[in-house]
């Protein structure tokens, strides 16, 4: 049980943690905010590319055990048909907001999308979930205490009523996107040609990076057909449309851009996100 | 936590008493529970992806860029059909579910270095990374400050790693951002004629096949060597 105290004290560090413009109040009024802010606001925070970063130590990391699980049951349920990889792209890299995006470890956002895909797609209460994560807490009280980490599932359920995806059955000895060969409209653009990446608006969701947006470059490969990832990651019925890797001269994408005058990035890119170069 | 008004810190200097269980293996445990319990998958499907999770390493990575530096022939097939080339390194692309690994996809494609060009591999979405063939991506390529820098300041993250490459060289980042997955095949060094696949595999670290280093004779490890513990360690990575 928290003592009052306590209570107090945690409130105190969640108000510490910011994710917002400080200049602006809490739920600022309209007109406080520009168009620049309000898309700043709406970007999907998976998007960092080109973001400004100091150097910092990178390290490699050994697994925890959990990790390791998590990594497990996110591709068993796409196996199994319960997600796409689209749709755990988006829930836990996007859908967990700022706050969880740069504040939880890297397998932490994964295992809140198992959570959040069991629970929007009803296959498992939330109530119920809590009361189970109860349940481990008090089984391991005591801490673990030479006890190993393990599920211990009161039965094996038969999985016949569960509702499932088809993309497994459809990708089935072909892939994906494989799966989806043949049945977009005739590609648009070839390669060497010219591309402007057009400025969409974005809201919740795409995998075209900002950083790209209203840049030209160039046609380096048609790649393959696949839904658009604003589609796909809500599994919804979309016709498959050819998807590009596009070069992009980095002198020219980079205001101050300090390599050489023939550096390059490359980057893939669905059709509709592209038009023909003037 | 109590308030202390003495001014030493317990989580520092004492080791804590009780192993206590975390917040993320207590979700993980109860979902798998429950999972388990309504049928979404079984017990056996979950070892079963647990067991190939656990066997995969950049091992066949190093292999089919050793084959690919010794053989002509075999170089042409890993560039033009890279995931068929996978499979003479004992990688079948479509394992364990018949359709691959659901977060890899099953688009790959090898980035072949140049005299005049450097390739280097990055996801700034989230860490799009040739998983099969390749194993798990080390932590620091998953950290948003890889994938912020590299996409716009390659050089400079590159000099980090110890990388200096000459203005002469161009450097082609690789923003793998869909569904393709990249990987680098570096050229082969000087001082390694006579070499044997094995001996030549020992020096292509997975550091060389992101493009974050190149292969050299006498290195046989990757650039980043510290390694931060797990609390309760699993059994890959």
């Amino acid at each position: 049980m928290s003592t009052a105290a306590e209570r107090a004290a945690q409130l105190d560090l969640v108000a510490r943690l910011r994710s917002a413009y400080p200049e602006l109040p809490d739920a600022p009024t309209p007109d406080m905010l520009d168009h620049d802010r309000i898309t700043a606001y709406l970007k999907p925070v998976h998007d960092v590319g080109g973001e400004p970063d100091a150097p910092m130590k990178y390290e490699n990391k050994q697994y925890e055990e959990w990790e390791h699980m998590t990594y497990v049951i996110c591709e068993v349920l796409g196996w199994r048909g319960i997600w796409l990889s689209e749709e755990r792209r988006r829930m836990g890299n996007v859908d967990v907001g700022r706050a969880e995006y740069l504040g939880l470890p890297y397998y932490g956002r994964w295992l809140l999308a198992v959570a959040r895909i069991l629970v929007e797609k009803h296959h498992i209460g939330l109530t119920e979930l809590s009361e189970r994560m109860a349940e481990v807490q008090e089984r391991y009280a005591g801490g673990l205490d030479g006890k190993t980490l393990e599920a211990q599932p009161k039965s094996e359920g038969d999985g016949s009523q569960v509702k499932r995806n088809s993309h497994a059955e459809e990708a089935d000895g072909k892939g994906d996107p494989q799966c989806y060969g043949g049945q977009a409209a005739a590609a648009k653009f070839k390669i060497g040609d010219p591309v402007v990446v057009r400025e969409l608006p974005v809201i919740f969701y795409t995998r075209t990076p900002e950083y790209v947006r209203g840049a030209t470059g160039e046609i380096e490969a048609v790649a393959y057909e696949s839904p658009a990832a604003e589609d796909e990651t809500w599994d919804r019925p979309a016709r498959p449309e050819w998807f590009y890797v596009v070069k992009f001269n980095m002198a020219d994408l980079w205001y101050g851009y300090t390599g050489t005058k023939d550096d390059v990035i490359s980057t893939e890119i669905p059709e509709h996100w592209l038009e023909a170069a003037k | 936590m109590t308030e202390h008004d003495h001014d030493h810190d317990h989580d520092r200097t004492v080791a804590p008493m009780v192993d206590e269980i975390t917040d993320f293996e207590v979700l993980e445990i109860a979902l798998r529970e429950l999972c388990i319990e309504k049928g979404i998958f079984t017990a056996e499907e979950h070892r079963l992806m647990t067991e190939f999770a656990e066997q995969i390493g950049p091992t066949p990575a190093a292999h089919l860029v050793a084959k690919a530096w010794l053989d002509p022939e075999f170089k042409k097939l890993a560039l033009a059909e890279p995931m068929t080339a996978s499979k003479e390194v004992g990688v079948d692309w479509l394992h364990p579910t018949g359709w691959g690994t659901p977060s890899d996809f099953t688009a790959f494609q090898i980035l072949a270095d140049t005299p005049t060009v450097h390739n280097v591999i990055v996801c700034a979405l989230c860490s799009c990374y040739p998983r099969p063939i390749l194993g798990n991506s080390p932590e620091w390529y998953r950290t948003p400050n890889y994938r912020r820098r590299l996409v716009r300041w390659p050089r400079q993250v590159l000099a980090e790693f110890g990388l200096y490459l000459p203005d002469e060289i161009t450097v082609h980042v690789q923003d793998s951002n869909q569904k393709h997955r990249f990987m680098v095949m570096p050229m082969r060094p000087e001082g390694t004629d006579d070499w044997t696949e094995d001996q030549l595999v020992e020096i292509l670290t997975r550091d060389c096949l992101i493009g974050v280093a190149l292969p050299k004779a006498g290195v046989k490890t990757n650039m980043i060597t510290d390694t931060r513990p797990a609390i309760h360690p699993g059994n890959a990575g």
